[in-house]
This record gives structure tokens, sequence and C-alpha cells, in this order.
């Protein structure tokens, strides 16, 4: 009986003109922020492929066979692959480090090259796949749910349909379903007519099934609205509130009330710390380094012996410099993370926050995947210090075999499994949530006057 | 006329009455002044907490640039100095695009970077979901506030066939309109004024005892960027209310308009500017930048080169070997100085076509253009950055000039073996920024400014036009 009304519901519903042009436009915005993340998508592939390409020529033929030129001074680019449902969300790649210059040095091992974008942009943000549904979908679920049963108790047909050996959950039920699936298709479909390519991965399975518990709290939210007997306008003008406080006005003071309350660590205060911490190091290193070998080193006015000399009280300066800078370094990272443990819990009162961290961490555009890579890269690091440290302490002069020798970063990305263990629990609070909403809408449906 | 204008006033009386009346209405715009204070005072102490921290640091570094001991000039280039970017006091206001970049540099011999740390890379992911600021609830929820406050305006009446009875009183349709509006702007008023003295009051206790420049004229216009943003809303919100088939018409095709204009115009209009001027991602900028030094002649190259030159007779006769390579040292310096330059002013370039082209994308959407003069106005935006990052740059050269003419002057045999103290260190004064006046950062977005006139003026004609040929049943 249900299914029967459901197929009845989706008839009137396409069937009628104003819903026709509100699925048109969702399709035509989902169809742009799917081109524009796929192009972008594609940009991103063609940059990596082109510098790992370039990074391999230079191997082949270095600039240099000077030890530390090629150790140091070029070093190992190591760039970050792009994620495999990046066309899905730009989330923080905007921002982050999209590639890293690995050295052997024990100063400045791992330089971040963070990436760069007009500023107006990354605070524009993106309209990408995970903005239309984070935003636009629970506005559409209202669009297509604000009038449920209201226009046609008005009417009285409802007391109609109501003589018919069917109840007024079975109804509502029939008209929910037909409303979850219309809405539910072109979302979860389109990416995968458009950018076919990461059709059927284990992410996108876990991309999907989040969509689709997302728009559950959204279509329990619409039901309990409804249920509650108020005229269609009354009920468009409350979902309009609700979608409001919920995805714009809640997320908005929830972080207003992390950046005043749970304030990140200053990085300005950490840079000046680090100025003072290494202070001293950096000083009396660069005494004994003589002032213009610290910089200058010329091959051709100290020998070799100086420039092994040189080497190694630029190591150990730099050890010791390290060494203090990663003090500073380690305090800042742990009150980053308290920080955001805190703001993490605050976010939890946000469905639209919570589904953001899903999305992102899905389409491997948080920090998850970046620090996938960086520990990846600092294991690397070490083995590419252990390899060359010896031979820039030495001022050797490479032979082409050395270089061929050389350890080769090879990156595993994180294997879908992770990701599911790590956005399992949110997804199931939402489904929880989702769950309780439709039952209490159902639940307060029994009250409704007809 | 007096007959027009006070039924024009017994309307807005009427009307804003009724308003103020309306429970729904009372807790809607409870829940903005509420929603308005919370972020002036969260703003306000965020501002001086952060302006703080940066002034702490300046101090901070400037003491160890001059406690940092004796050392070479050239040393002490390589030892560098931090440049920590000045917090703006409207930024209380305004953060605009102060989280996005970065909050200092560091300025050092051979290399120029951009300004690092930017907040947002710390921040948690769900910061992009937008900050709850003073400026984002004047232009974004305030315009929520005059969608409710004027979408029934007339199409409400027309439903409730009020209209024509309301028309046959003798009231002309100009009249009506005038009185429409006043009792729409009314309560916004009553919003308004008690949140910008909550403002002032907290910005002037907060101020600095030193501010580095005046802000009184561009919170002026700060004020004025919002007001006149929700007095276009208003005109849309009645045009809109007159033409409409009803009220629930008015009500959906307003909130399409706001939702486009708040959310969907900024990145959109951001996709188009990258499209037309594309700008290189980090690893191609940086690739640019090594690929040109990759060309240069290393070290020993280049003081033999010099050293050629010496012995072609090409300098004084005083100058000694030793200097020669102080001579490659100041000419490769030059030689990379320029080719940072470059590159910098290329992408900055770069980037300030794409804020055109998105500022020029305000004409369908007056919030953009109300945003960019709101942040023009706090000293938070691209433009202003980029005023700052050339001050740096201006400073770094100052701070190597310095140093390295000390160098070459020192008239010693080895000059590397040179070491300088304090006194030098001194010579080098402290990184000052003046903020660029009120009056530039409104001439940079004249734009923005025609784009705001325009709509007023259009919306107003829009309102009357569709009043006076408004159906009224």
């Amino acid at each position: 009986m249900v299914g029967f009304l459901a197929r009845h519901e989706w008839k009137l519903l396409t069937a009628s003109a104003v819903m026709r042009l509100v699925l048109i436009v969702f399709f035509l915005v989902i169809g742009a922020a799917t081109l524009l993340g796929t192009a972008r998508a594609a940009r991103e592939r063609q940059t990596y492929d082109v510098f790992q390409q370039r990074a391999a020529q230079q191997r082949a033929q270095p600039l240099s066979l000077r030890a530390d030129v090629v150790a140091n001074e070029k070093g190992w680019l190591a760039v970050v692959p792009p994620a495999p449902l990046a066309a899905l969300a730009v989330g923080q790649s905007d921002v982050y480090p999209s590639y890293l210059r690995i050295t052997a040095r024990n100063l400045d091992a791992l330089v971040t090259g963070d990436q760069i974008e007009h500023p107006l942009a990354v605070a524009s943000g993106h309209l990408d796949l995970a903005f239309v549904v984070l935003f636009l979908y629970p506005l559409l679920i209202f669009a297509v749910s604000f009038d449920l049963t209201a226009t046609e108790r008005d009417r009285g047909t409802l007391r109609m349909v109501l003589a018919q050996p069917v109840s007024l959950r079975e109804v509502v039920a029939g008209k929910m379903i037909a409303r979850v699936v219309l809405l539910a298709i072109p979302i979860a479909v389109i990416p995968v007519v458009i950018g076919s390519v990461w059709f059927a991965t284990a992410e996108f399975v876990v991309w999907t099934v989040a969509v689709l518990v997302y728009g559950l709290i959204w279509h329990g939210l619409a039901l309990i609205v409804n249920a509650r007997g108020w005229s269609a306008p009354a009920n468009a003008l409350v979902l309009a509130g609700v979608w409001l406080m919920f995805a714009i006005v809640g997320p908005a003071t929830i972080n207003l009330l992390i950046a005043v309350r749970y304030p990140m660590p200053s990085r300005v205060e950490a840079a000046v710390q680090a100025r003072a911490a290494t202070q001293d190091a950096t000083l009396q290193g660069s005494r004994q380094l003589g002032q213009f070998l610290q910089d200058h080193p010329t091959s051709a006015n100290v020998g070799r012996d100086g420039m092994r000399q040189f080497a190694l009280l630029q190591a150990r300066r730099d050890q010791q410099v390290a060494d203090r800078l990663q003090r500073v370094e380690a305090a800042f990272d742990a009150q980053l993370e308290r920080q955001q443990r805190l703001a993490g819990w605050l976010s939890v009162l946000s469905p639209t926050m919570v589904m953001q961290d899903v999305l992102l961490d899905v389409a491997g555009t948080s920090a998850n995947r970046f620090e996938h890579f960086r520990a990846a890269a600092e294991a690397f690091q070490h083995e590419w210090q252990q390899y060359f440290e010896p031979r820039v302490l030495d001022a050797a002069t490479l032979t082409p075999g050395d270089i061929a020798a050389a350890p080769v970063l090879a990156y595993s990305p994180e294997p879908a499994t992770a990701i599911l263990m790590r956005t399992a629990l949110p997804i199931a609070g939402m489904l929880i949530v989702g769950l309780l909403l439709l039952l209490s809408g159902f639940k307060v449906y029994e009250r409704y006057s007809l | 006329m007096s007959g027009g204008g006070s039924a024009a006033l017994a309307i807005a009386a009427k009307d804003a009455t009724e308003t103020w009346r309306d429970g729904r209405f009372r807790w809607a715009a409870g829940l903005l002044f509420v929603l308005l204070v919370a972020a002036i005072a969260g703003g306000v102490q965020y501002q001086r907490d952060v302006a703080r921290q940066h002034a702490d640091a300046q101090r901070a570094e400037r003491d160890a640039w001059l406690d940092k001991g004796d050392m070479n000039p050239h040393a002490a280039a390589h030892y560098g100095a931090f440049v920590f970017k000045p917090v703006q006091p409207l930024s209380a206001i305004e953060p605009g695009l102060d989280p996005f970049l970065g909050v200092f540099v560091f300025l050092e011999a051979h290399k120029q970077q951009l300004a690092r740390h930017r907040p947002i890379e710390d921040a948690s992911p769900t910061r992009r979901l937008g900050l709850l600021t003073p400026a984002t609830a004047a232009l974004v929820l305030l315009p929520l506030l005059v969608i409710s406050l004027t979408f029934s305006t007339f199409a409400g009446e027309r439903d409730q066939g009020t209209l024509r009875p309301l028309l046959a009183l003798g009231v002309s349709r100009g009249s009506l309109l005038a009185g429409k509006a006043l009792g729409a702007l009314l309560p916004l008023v009553l919003i308004i004024t008690p949140a910008t003295l909550v403002a002032a009051v907290l910005l002037y206790l907060s101020a600095p005892a030193d501010p580095g420049a005046p802000i009184g004229a561009r919170a002026f216009g700060l004020l004025a960027v919002y007001v006149v943003h929700a007095m276009i809303w208003t005109g849309l919100g009645l045009a809109i209310s007159a033409r409409a088939r009803s009220q629930a018409t008015a009500l959906v095709v307003l909130l399409a308009l706001w939702f486009a204009n708040a959310f969907v115009m900024p990145p959109v209009a951001m996709a188009i500017a990258k499209t037309i001027t594309p700008s290189p991602s980090a690893i191609e900028f940086a690739a640019a930048i090594e690929d040109e030094k990759d060309t240069w002649p290393n070290w020993d190259q280049r003081v033999d080169e010099v050293m050629q030159r010496f012995l072609d007779g090409e300098f004084e006769s005083t100058f000694t070997p030793a200097n020669v390579e102080v001579v490659a040292l100041v000419e490769s310096e030059a030689a990379e100085t320029a080719l940072y330059d470059r590159h910098f002013q290329s992408l900055f370039d770069r980037y300030e076509r794409q804020g055109r082209t998105y500022e020029h994308a305000s004409i369908v959407a007056p919030t953009v253009a109300a945003r960019m003069l709101s942040m023009a106005l706090a000293g938070t935006d691209a433009a202003h950055d980029r005023v700052f990052a050339a001050a740096a740059a201006t400073y770094r050269t100052q701070m190597l000039t310095t140093l390295n003419s000390e160098l070459s002057q020192s008239g010693r045999l080895n000059t590397f073996d040179y070491v300088r103290g304090r006194d030098l260190w001194e010579q080098v004064p402290p990184f000052d920024y003046d903020v660029p006046a009120a009056g530039w950062a409104l001439g940079e977005r004249w734009w923005s400014i025609a784009v705001l006139v325009a709509w007023l003026a259009g919306v107003s004609a829009a309102a009357a036009w569709s009043v006076a040929s408004m159906r009224l049943e």
C-alpha cells in the first residue's frame, strides 16, 4: 500500500511545474558543481604528473653532482597526490601544503609548500558538490516537503483520501518515500554520470551513504514541522528558519564561540618563542662556522678539508637548533590538538558541521589525508638523510650510480577502510538522529487534526 | 504634498507598529540583535587579543634584532627579521580576508617569501562554513529580516483584499510606497542604532592608547555601506512584493535572490575570475623561480667574473681583491631581489585581476559589492594586504642595503671577518607600516561604490514602477 502511495505521489511530484523547475535548478547546480570540481581535480592531477616527471628527469640529469646540492639544495620534491574524490569537495586543499621539499638536513628537513590561491577565493568557498550537499540539498528537501498534507487538509481532500482503507501514517509514509527518492537520485547519480572515473570506489559508497543519511535528518525535521498541523505558508516560514539556524547561523555561531572561547594557539607567539629558543644555538654555531663560511663556502679557497669541516660544523649547529625548535613546535602542536578536540565537540551541535567533516575526510581534502602523507614523507626523510648525510659530511662528489641508488619515495595512500573507520561513528550518529527525527515526526502526526 | 506626506507617515506608523506588535518579528529581530551584539563583542575581544600578540611579537623581535650581539653584517642579513602584520581595529567588525592571509613575513638575505601561517590552515575544516561576524550579520542576516518585513507589504494586502480599499481612500500610490518603505525601515533603525552604539562603545574601549590611524571615517563608511545595502534589499522586497502573484511567491523569489547573492555568486564569480586569469599553484610558482635561478652562474663563477672585471680595471684603484666578494654579493642580492619582485608582482597582478573580475560580477549581486567595500573600509581586503607586502619588501631592501653597504665601505682586506654590533643594528629602523587613507581604499573600490549606488537607484525606480503598475487584486 505504501509502495502504491509512493508511486502515486511520485507522479504528482514530477507532474508539477513548480517542482520541475526546482528539480531542473537542482540538476543544473549539481552538474555545474561536478564539472567545476572535475576540472579542478584534472588540473591538480596534471600538475602532479608534470612535477613527478620533472623530478624524475632531474634525478636522471642532476645540475650538480655535489652531495649537498643533490641532497639539500634540490632535495626530494614530494608532491601530494590528488585524492580520488577530490573533484567532489575542494575542502582545505586550497590552503594545505601541496608539496613538501625533503632534504638531508636536520633543520628544514621538510619544507612545506603551502598551496597558494587568491585569499578571496578561499574566503568565498567553492561551488563544489560538498557545498550542494551541505546547503542546497537541505533547502530543497524543505522546498519539496513544506506542504506534505497542509493544503490537502485545508481543501478537505485529505479527509476523502482517508475514507479509503489507508491510514494517515501510510499516506504520509508514501509521500515521504517519494520525496526522499526524488532528491536522493540526482545527488547520488549525476556525479557518477559526469565524472564516471570514481564510480563504485569504496570512498564513493561511503560518500553516497553519508549523503543519504544527512538527507534523513532534514527529511525528519520537515516531517516534524508538517506534523504540527500549521498552514503550508507557515510551514515554509518555519522550515526556512530551521534551515537558517542549522545550516548557516548555527555553524557561524559555533565558530564564533570556538574563536573566542577556545582560540587557536598563536602562530605569532610561537614564532617569537622559536626565535628565542634557537637564538643561542644559532649565534654560537654561526660564530664557530666563521662568518664567511656560514653563507658562502667557495670550494676554491677552502679546499675539501675545509668543506668537510664546514659541513660538520653546520650539521652540528643545525642539530642543536632543530632540537630546540622541535620543543617549541611540539608544544604548539599539542595546544592546537587540544583546541581542535574542544572545537570538535562543539561542532557536534550542527549536522552541517558533522557532515562537512565527513565529506572532506571521504573526499581526501581534510587534514587526515595530508597528515598521512606527511607521516610517510617524514619516514622517507630519515632514509634520505641516512643515505646522504655521510656523503654531505664528506663533501663528496656523487656518481650517477650514487644518485640512482638513492632512496625513492613510494607513497601508497590511506586505505579506504581507515576512512570508513573514522567516518563510521559520525555517520551512525547522523543515522540515529535522522531516524529518531522521522519516528518522532510520525509520532506527532498521530495527533494531526483534519 | 503635505497631504501625501502625512498619509505616507500614517501608513509607515501603522506598519511599523504592526510589525513591532508581531510576536514573530520581535523574536526574529531580538535574535538578530543578540547575534549582532555577540558578534561585535566576540569580534572586539578576538581583535584585541590578536592585536596585542602582534604588537608584543614585533617588540620582542626588535629587541632580539638589537641584542643579537656582534656579528658580520651579512650574517645579520641571514639572521633576518620577522615582520608581523598589524591588526586593523575595524577587523573586529569585518575580519574580511585576515583569516585567509599570512600573519607574518620573514625577511632575509637572498630569498623573499609570501606571508606565512594563514589562520585558516590551523582551524578545523568546519571553520570554512563561515564565522559569525558583525559584517556577516549585517550583510547576510539583516537582509533576511528585511525580506521578512517586506515580502507581504503589497502582496499580503492584495491577498487579503485590503489594497483596493486603501487606495480608494485617496492615498496616492507614491505616498503608499513611501509609507510602506518607511514602515519597513523604521524597525530596522531600531536594531541598527543600538547595535552601532554598542559597537562604537566597545571599539572605543578596546582602542589602543596609540592608534595607528584614525578610524572614524572608515567606521562611518562601514555603517553607510550596511545601511545602503539594507535599503537596497528593502527596495527589492517592495518591488517584488508589488509584482508577485501572491505573498508566497514573493517570499520564495526573495529568498532565492538572497541565497544566490550571499552563497552562490561569490564562488561562481571567483570560478569565472580564475578561468579568465589563471594563477599558478604553489609548486608552479616556486618552480618558476627556481628554474630561473638554475640558469644563473654559481657563487664561485660570480666571484671569478667580478675578479675578471677588477683585473680589467673596471673598479677604482682603492678596491682590494677581498671586496670583489662584496661586489659579487651585492650584485647577486640585487639580481635575487629583482627576480623575486618580478614573480611576486606578477602573482599579485594576477590576483588583482581576479579580484577585479570578481568585483565586476557584483553588478548582478549587490551583496558582493557591499562585501568588497566592507572589507576595503575595514582594511582587511587584498588591496591592503598588497600594500603591506610592498612595505615589507621595501623594508627588506632597506635592511639589506644598510648591511651590505656597511660591508663594502668597511675598507677592510678580509671583509667577511668584519664584525659589527648594536650600533649598526640600530641603523636599521624598526618596521613601520602606515595604513593607507580611507580615500585610497574607496578609490580602489570605485566599481563597488558605483554598483551599490546604481542598485539603490535601480531598486527605487523598480519599486516605484512596480507600485505604479501593480494589480490591485
